[in-house]
């Protein structure tokens, strides 16, 4: 029995399958970073800090009450309560050593709580209501934190998130139009088999479902390659980075996965039917100056 | 005698140029017709609006019960299962057995059964002459064999009319007469044949009707079909 030729034909399958691959592998990464904004978002706005420093007078056991409060009001992720001791040891610290304390012959810093907000409440208006409360209370001396930081943390939170749906606009245009070159190539390259397959009285339909059955596969195929090669560009990036790469829920990971699987088969079957749609209504003569 | 081909003061257009104007032709079952012309003169436009390749720009036709006039383009493939084609390129299915190219066609015109479809596939391949040859690829075949499996393909839905356009342009004289020849002994099994050629030197063998087309009309030169020279 002869060898069928199938190298041509698989080459062109898999330059097909190699393109969906890629264009997907790009979308789905960016899929993740549009459904993972408002997280990314939350991580940054609930990691900004505000110092609250407490009165000299204040003793280890309010400070202590006071920091326990805290843990259980509603704008408060973390408090971590940091005695004028503990302080003076960092700072010594960060100065290299230097006993400053010794050297002045007395402790000038305050005992402090460094609070994590909600991010809810991580905006200037909220903050500044909380600062307020916090004043009031006899215990407080001083309220801490960067106003400038957390404009810029809102601000670049929006931006970021309007240029990655743009971003993910475009990238889905680029998508559709690389795809659909591919897979237009592949089919030019059968534009005298399919006027062949018409000649001897197929319709239209018959061609059309091996090469939409071909497009299902190969769609699927390059679906399959992208949602593995991104679970393990997520999985490094969270080997590398766990605090800032969480591993992504699994709902939204899901979704991710049925974006990319739906969009890799409708990409390519729309793009198999608009090029098989103009080959079949070419005349040879056609064929041969296109 | 039923008519398999009937066409009324047809034009024959080629990109708004009127190749042949005014043709009136009619073929009847198990005939055996010649078109005859130099390159250009029409005929291979004349056989394209035979299996509507061509749309019918002026005139009435008929092709095996298709009225043209009114045919729709999904009516086209129907027209084509009652009509063989065969092309002096051949134009097979290159990326797959001529067993394949045989069966493909039988699959597109609704044959399922699987054992059915070998049997007919077999049964044509023996009537051409390359019983032995089903599971070559087109490739492997000379030029002679190729256009076997073309005429194969023609007759595997058993047409009314086989449309051969230049079937021997491709081939060598002994191979040319050898197609030339089978074509003949399918017209005797009641499938008409329209053959349309510029060769008119190995045609002459055969006695038969015979269509000029020059100077943009058809001349009937020979209207009493006769039995082959031997």
């Amino acid at each position: 029995m002869a060898k069928q030729p199938r190298t041509n034909q698989s080459t062109g399958n898999v330059s097909v399958i190699i393109s969906i691959t890629l264009v997907l592998f790009v979308l789905g990464i960016v899929s993740l970073l549009v459904l993972n904004t408002h997280r990314l978002s939350t991580y940054v706005k609930e990691n900004i800090g505000i110092s609250v420093f407490l009165k000299d007078s204040t003793n280890t056991a309010e400070a202590t009450n006071f920091k326990k409060l805290l843990d259980v009001t509603n704008y408060v992720k973390t408090a971590i309560y940091v005695s004028k001791q503990e302080a003076a040891k960092d700072l010594q610290k960060e100065l290299g050593g230097e006993q400053f304390v010794t050297f002045l012959g007395y402790n000038p810093l305050n005992d402090l709580i460094d609070i994590r907000l909600k991010a809810d409440y991580a905006n200037n208006d909220s903050i500044k209501a909380i600062e307020n409360q916090l004043m009031n209370n006899p215990l407080v001396k001083e309220v801490y934190y960067q106003k400038s930081l957390i404009d810029v943390v809102n601000a670049n939170a929006k931006r970021i998130s309007f240029i990655l749906l743009g971003f993910s606009a475009l990238l889905l245009i680029i998508a559709i139009a690389l795809i659909n070159n591919t897979i237009r190539l592949h089919i030019y390259a059968k534009r005298f088999l399919i006027k062949t397959m018409q000649l001897v009285g197929a319709t239209q339909g018959f061609i059309h479902k091996p090469f939409f059955i071909r497009g299902v596969i190969n769609g699927l195929i390059g679906a399959v390659f992208a949602i593995a090669s991104i679970s393990g560009t997520m999985y490094y990036l969270y080997m590398q980075a766990p605090n800032f790469f969480t591993i992504t829920d699994v709902d939204i990971a899901l979704i991710v996965a049925l974006i990319i699987l739906c969009l890799g088969c409708i990409i390519s079957v729309l793009s198999t039917y608009f090029a098989l749609r103009k080959y079949l209504k070419l005349s040879f003569e056609d064929l041969y100056a296109r | 005698m039923e008519r398999i081909i009937y066409l009324k003061n047809v034009s024959v257009f080629q990109n708004q140029n009127i190749v042949l104007a005014n043709v009136n032709l009619s073929v009847n079952k198990g005939e055996l017709l010649y078109l005859i012309g130099k390159t250009g003169s029409g005929k291979s436009s004349l056989l394209k609006i035979m299996y509507a390749e061509l749309p019918l720009q002026k005139g009435e036709a008929e092709i095996v019960g298709y009225n043209l006039q009114t045919l729709t383009a999904k009516e086209v493939p129907y027209l084509r299962r009652k009509l063989g084609i065969v092309f002096q390129d051949f134009k097979l299915l290159t990326d797959r057995t001529v067993a394949d190219n045989l069966s493909f066609v039988l699959k597109a015109t609704g044959w399922e059964d699987a054992a059915k479809i070998n049997t007919q596939v077999l049964a044509v391949l023996e009537r051409v002459g390359i019983g032995t040859k089903g599971n070559k690829m087109p490739y492997e075949l000379s030029g002679g064999e190729q256009q076997r499996v073309a005429i194969a393909r023609a007759l595997i839905n058993n047409p009314e009319v086989i449309l051969a356009d230049e079937p021997t342009g491709n081939l060598d004289p002994i191979t040319s007469n050898e197609i030339i020849q089978l074509l003949f002994e399918i017209s005797k099994t009641g499938c008409a044949i329209v053959m349309a050629s510029h060769d008119v030197g190995s045609m002459s063998r055969y006695a038969t009707r015979t269509i000029k087309c020059e100077n943009g009309v058809i001349q009937e030169l020979n209207t009493t079909p006769t039995p082959p020279v031997a």
